[in-house]
């Protein structure tokens, strides 16, 4: 029989933790946006990330891309870590021990309540191990300078260490569709190194991502 | 159900209420007691009603998965507290914002929606059974919005990155 008191932990049953009205606070008299959690939270301007990408251009020119992907590395790590302590904390449950739709769903919630956008999974690659993110609204590729290639450098950045933390293993990520080329999403494939290569060069000669999932998985 | 109040507060700095801006606060001040009443008997009923819905939905659903079970009846749970909440503030936003998105999105993962559609029936049988006809006017609504996101039934699988690389 189930016991409905057993069912609460500590008289309370999680839910959401990155409702935004809830996970972001402030300490106004210190000046500070916080999480709720108390770690720092800050709002950068779109003119920052214009900024920032005019200024790698200009010192960096073709490596700003490889740049991009290694800050978003770092920051993906550091995400992570963050993301993993608030969660496994909250459930009171570690992070690994979560289904994938779990976590997916509080990535998912995350993802909204930083205000990078709209996040979301595509299974159908699962069985020739590729994982398939899509996001909507991204603010650095609606920022990106102009060009024929994706412009999602720092969250494939991103996702590679977010994924790679999770999976415990070295994964990459290339992306294969974007919305400043006119894609109603970004669709980022992550998956061994290895077996991404030739995304990468399909990418470059600018296939698209219906064109190249078939490729890689044959 | 009344709009909540936020707008009218976030122009303080322009304006005083309009007469009927004031009426429609004194008529969410006047029904704060029932309100107020209201919450306090889900409050108080909450494990005993609750205990009822969960040693029903086992005695309808024999064959159903427990884990099923109790994740909908976890739900159904925490719906009856954002209700409530909702509820006091007179605010559907609140469920919206804070729980429904969130709420469907997990319903859907999980694939439950048999299971979270007889419990919901379930729990407004047992807050008829508790509440008066007055009381149940001002929760109703507040149900409805959790009512309206129960998915219809989708096949999905269960996946885990440990398990893909």
């Amino acid at each position: 029989m189930i016991s409905v008191a057993d069912l609460l932990t500590n008289d309370r049953i999680p839910a959401n933790y990155y409702a935004n009205e809830v996970y972001v606070r402030g300490d106004l008299e210190m000046g500070l946006l916080e999480s709720r959690r108390g770690d720092r939270l800050l709002a950068i301007p779109e003119t920052l990330i214009q900024a920032i990408y005019a200024g790698l251009t200009k010192e960096t020119g073709q490596a700003s891309r490889l740049v991009l992907f290694n800050c978003g590395r770092w920051w993906g790590k550091n995400f992570f870590n963050r993301f993993r302590d608030e969660v496994s904390d909250y459930y009171e449950m570690p992070l690994v021990d979560m289904s994938m739709a779990e976590f997916l769903q509080a990535l998912k919630q995350c993802w909204m309540t930083y205000g990078l956008g709209k996040l979301d999974l595509d299974q159908s690659y699962h069985h020739r191990g590729f994982l398939v993110i899509t996001t909507w609204n991204s603010a650095f590729i609606r920022q990106a300078p102009k060009s024929q290639l994706p412009a999602g450098f720092l969250e494939a950045g991103i996702l590679s260490a977010v994924f790679s933390q999770l999976a415990g293993r070295e994964l990459h990520c290339v992306q294969t569709s974007c919305e400043s080329l006119g894609s109603d999403c970004n669709r980022f494939v992550i998956g061994l190194q290895k077996r991404l290569d030739s995304a990468e060069a399909m990418v470059e000669k600018q296939l698209d991502h219906e064109s190249i999932m078939p490729r890689l998985c044959a | 159900m009344q709009p909540p109040f936020d707008a009218i507060f976030d122009e303080a700095e322009h304006r005083y209420l309009k007469p009927d801006e004031l009426q429609e606060m004194r008529q969410y001040v006047f029904s704060l007691k029932d309100r107020v009443s209201t919450y306090q008997m889900i409050r108080d009923r909450e494990l005993s009603l609750m205990q009822q819905v969960a040693d029903q939905i086992q005695y309808t659903m024999p064959d159903a998965e427990l884990a099923a079970l109790e994740r909908s009846l976890k739900n159904a749970m925490l719906s009856l507290r954002y209700c409530s909440m909702g509820m006091v503030l007179n605010d559907p936003s609140f469920v919206q914002n804070r729980l429904l998105g969130w709420l469907s999105d997990s319903m859907q993962i999980h694939n439950s929606s048999a299971i979270d559609r007889a419990v919901f029936r379930l729990i407004v049988q047992q807050l008829a059974q508790v509440l008066t006809s007055q009381q149940m006017e001002l929760f109703q609504p507040f149900l409805n919005l959790a009512q309206a996101v129960l998915p219809a039934p989708v096949e999905e699988e269960m996946l885990t990155v440990a398990g893909m690389f």
